[in-house]
């Protein structure tokens, strides 16, 4: 072989090697990124797979056990008209709560939809809406439990 | 002092104008008048953005809140150091930060080679004052930082409590300055091209400025890991987010092009590619910049999201058909004047070294840009998070591992079988020794071990070049052993240097392996008296202690840890309260020793039952991962040393151009 010839077989692995765990990587660790306004309608079709939703913390839905670090509440929309309750999900996750996790919060719930029952997180991350900068999104925070 | 802020942009603005046209029109009139008035101007840039920056400090420092900066990231009980860390903290001080470095820079290329690289400076200033004009050009028309509100309020709205910490106030700056200086070589790069002088003098001159922007960027990088460990409360240090992948690809394509350019400079091969890598690396970081800016990209810490995302993505487009341009045109120019002889090389192995970390930088973008991509092609977005960069880069990252060991050990041109024996029984011997060392100390995992045999094949190797090299000298020279080590190192230390930096890879290698697969986690609620187990320590909680000044209010339990029945030390894990943003955060307590890290939480306290929740990591080895970064950096600076040698190349490449040059005018 020539030097060419072997320098093309050496790319050609490199390259191989990196696509092929570019594809499998993606394969196996791909989750699909919704809103909470995307997600409602195709919920059941996307049980049991990874999903990463974003919405707001509905009011008065947060029940927190300390003892036992057990959360539930509801993800609602983004926009609520007033007076209406309009549909959320029920999300369950097991883990010490982020700072900034509260009421009417943004947050973004990563986990799997167990069909025709709740949202099951195993990460729950927060988004603080700076006063000053309302459209800006500013600085997260995350935790994950596993 | 703001007026005159503003007004110093604006001229500056016009100054990089015209320091671009002077210069290049310079050239074509060959007026080396005009090119010197470019220099000048160039150097009057640098002063104007200086009075910028003074003006926006002054009205920091002086906590003037009519001034819409000041009055978003400042406040009147904010600690002074972080009133100045407030200049970089936000995206028009960032910028205007970023042209105070880059046009600092310039100033000091111009000033190194005032009798140097004539031909090349003219090019060199134009790259770098449309640069500047690129970020002038923000700060004047689209991100003013100097804008005043219509009122003046009585107190700011306070810095981001998760900046308030002195790491956050170093690392940003130390990412910019490895990304401004990445702007020089690909200033230098552009220059090589379009001059034709595309021989070794560009890369020679660039070396110290390609080896500052890596050691800036590595500094950053590790910086950014420590700041997430201590602050963000979760018990890691990366998790691939947008922002850390934005940092760490041009880190990868600079490592990378520090490696070819030994080839270049030994083997004259590679000339192509490592153009590439500078247009790459400065790529990079101008997309990296984008990334953060632009929202384009949900992150989980990003910066303030805003409208700049076109800007940059324009810039980005303009810079990279302007380079690889110029590149296609001068192509024929730069056929590599050797070939490779064997894959059983050292050629080779650097050759493969490059792949991996462009590999690296690959799969990192695709990652990155995958939801994005996902979402233009199917319409869905699709994310994929940190165990795909795990599972893609940790095996890259592990060849790449190898490879150390390999490269500075394997003969060049072709290995024969003897020196392959010779040079690597000693190496595979502590490799097979760390292995078994590290399974008989209780680290039973395969991925683990194999990067545990690794590190110790390559500390090996390490040892014993130096161990040889020493040995030469006392044989040859007569010096005792610790002169003809000191002798060595000063003599080559770009070498030796390398080796150090190669010690501190292989101790965060260890780190990363260590806490990675050995993690512990535990989470539990406890009222006061209460003990958890994790790991080998007991942690008992005691209670809770409360505080509060005008700035913070906290609470701060107090937890004994034991290791087998005796008390070791007392933690106190917080929550505290920014009362200003009225945001609450959480301050972790780490006990880091060389054989783990204890890492408590306080997860939350209900104030009446004086239950607490805690969340404790156990992190094995993670000392040895800032311990690593530190030698890396310590290494890097051995590289930059003086070095007689280096010089001597420099100067003899210089002949050689004119020596052609004064050929072709014969010719003519």
């Amino acid at each position: 072989m020539k030097g060419k010839e072997k320098f093309f077989v050496g790319v050609l692995l490199v390259v191989g090697a990196v696509g092929y765990l570019i594809y499998t990587g993606i394969r196996e660790t791909s989750t699909y990124y919704l809103t909470i306004e995307e997600f409602l309608p195709q919920r059941e079709a996307l049980a049991n797979e990874g999903v990463r939703v974003a919405g707001r913390v509905q009011a008065g839905s947060i029940q927190w056990n300390p003892k036992d670090l057990q959360l539930k509440f509801v993800l609602g929309p983004f926009k609520e008209e007033a007076g209406t309750h309009p549909a959320g999900v029920p999300v369950s996750y097991q883990g010490i709560l982020p700072d900034m996790f509260a009421e009417g919060r943004d947050v973004i719930v990563e986990g799997r939809y167990e069909s025709s029952h709740a949202l099951m997180a195993k990460t729950l991350m927060t988004s603080c809406p700076s006063k000053y900068e309302p459209e800006k999104s500013g600085q997260q925070s995350a935790v994950s439990s596993q | 002092m703001t007026h005159l802020g503003a007004l110093a942009l604006y001229l500056a603005f016009a100054l990089a104008v015209y320091a671009i046209a002077i210069s290049l029109w310079g050239v074509v009139r060959r007026q080396s008048l005009w090119i010197a008035s470019g220099t000048q101007a160039a150097y009057a840039v640098f002063g104007c953005v200086t009075v910028a920056v003074a003006a926006l400090l002054h009205a920091l420092v002086t906590r003037d809140f009519n001034v819409e900066y000041v009055a978003s990231y400042s406040s009147s009980t904010l600690p002074f150091p972080y009133t100045v860390a407030a200049l970089w903290g936000r995206q028009a001080g960032s910028l205007l930060f970023w042209a105070f470095i880059l046009t600092f820079f310039s100033t000091v290329v111009h000033i190194q080679n005032r009798t140097k690289n004539r031909d090349l400076m003219p090019y060199v200033t134009a790259t770098l004052m449309a640069i500047t004009l690129f970020f002038l050009g923000l700060l004047c028309f689209i991100t003013p930082p100097f804008e005043r509100l219509a009122f003046t309020p009585k107190e700011g709205s306070d810095l981001n409590p998760l900046l308030q910490n002195y790491w956050m106030t170093i690392h940003p700056p130390s990412l910019y300055l490895g990304y401004v200086s990445a702007s020089v070589p690909f200033a230098f790069a552009i220059a090589a091209l379009a001059t034709g002088k595309l021989g070794d003098t560009w890369i020679r001159t660039t070396r110290r400025w390609a080896l500052t922007s890596w050691f800036f960027l590595s500094v950053g990088n590790i910086l950014g890991g420590r700041w997430a460990y201590e602050v963000l409360g979760w018990g890691g240090y990366w998790a691939w987010d947008p922002v850390e992948n934005a940092a760490i690809m041009p880190w990868f394509t600079a490592s990378a092009y520090l490696h070819s350019v030994m080839i270049q400079e030994k083997k004259n091969m590679l000339k192509v590619w490592n153009m590439a890598l500078v247009i790459l690396t400065f790529a990079l970081t101008i997309f990296g910049t984008f990334l953060t800016r632009s929202g384009v990209i949900s992150s989980v810490h990003s910066f303030t999201q805003s409208g700049l995302g076109p800007y940059f993505m324009t810039f980005l487009l303009l810079v990279l058909c302007v380079s690889l341009g110029l590149l296609l045109y001068r192509l024929p120019e730069l056929k590599s004047e050797n070939e490779l002889d064997s894959l059983l090389s050292r050629e080779a192995a650097f050759l493969l070294n490059n792949w991996v970390f462009v590999g690296l930088a690959f799969a990192t973008f695709w990652g990155t840009v995958f939801p994005v991509l996902s979402e233009w092609v199917r319409g869905i977005k699709i994310t994929v998070g940190p165990p795909f960069f795990n599972k893609v880069n940790a095996p890259l990252g592990i060849l790449l591992l190898l490879l150390t060991g390999v490269g500075p050990i394997i003969a060049w041109r072709r290995a024969s079988a003897k020196s392959l024996r010779r040079n690597f029984t000693a190496p595979l011997l502590g490799g097979v020794t760390a292995g078994v060392l590290f399974f008989m100390l209780g680290y039973r995992n395969y991925y683990a071990l194999v990067v545990f045999s690794l590190a110790g094949f390559v500390l090996m190797t390490i040892i014993s070049e130096f161990y040889r090299g020493t040995r030469a000298r006392q044989a040859m020279l007569h010096e005792g052993s610790a002169q003809a080590l000191g002798r060595l190192v000063g003599k080559n230390p770009r070498r030796y240097g390398g080796y150090v930096v190669h010690v501190g890879a292989v101790m965060i290698f260890v780190g990363v392996a260590g806490s990675s697969f050995f993690k512990i986690e535990k989470q539990t609620s406890l009222n006061p008296g209460e003990s958890l187990e994790a790991g080998r320590y007991t942690l008992k909680y005691t209670g809770i202690k409360n505080s509060e000044d005008d700035h913070i209010a906290s609470q701060a339990a107090e937890v004994e840890v034991f290791v087998e029945g005796q008390q070791i030390a007392t933690l106190h894990p917080e929550k505290r309260l920014y009362k200003r943003q009225n945001q609450p955060t959480t301050e972790v307590a780490i006990r880091p020793t060389l054989r783990d890290d204890l890492y408590v939480v306080l997860g939350g306290y209900d104030a009446p039952s004086g239950l607490a929740t805690f969340q404790v990591f156990v992190n094995p080895l993670l000392s040895w991962l800032w311990i690593g970064g530190l030698t890396l950096v310590l290494g890097t600076c051995i590289t930059m040393a003086p070095n007689p040698a280096e010089r001597q190349a420099l100067a003899s490449a210089r002949a050689q151009e004119r020596m052609t040059e004064a050929e072709e005018v014969v010719a003519d």
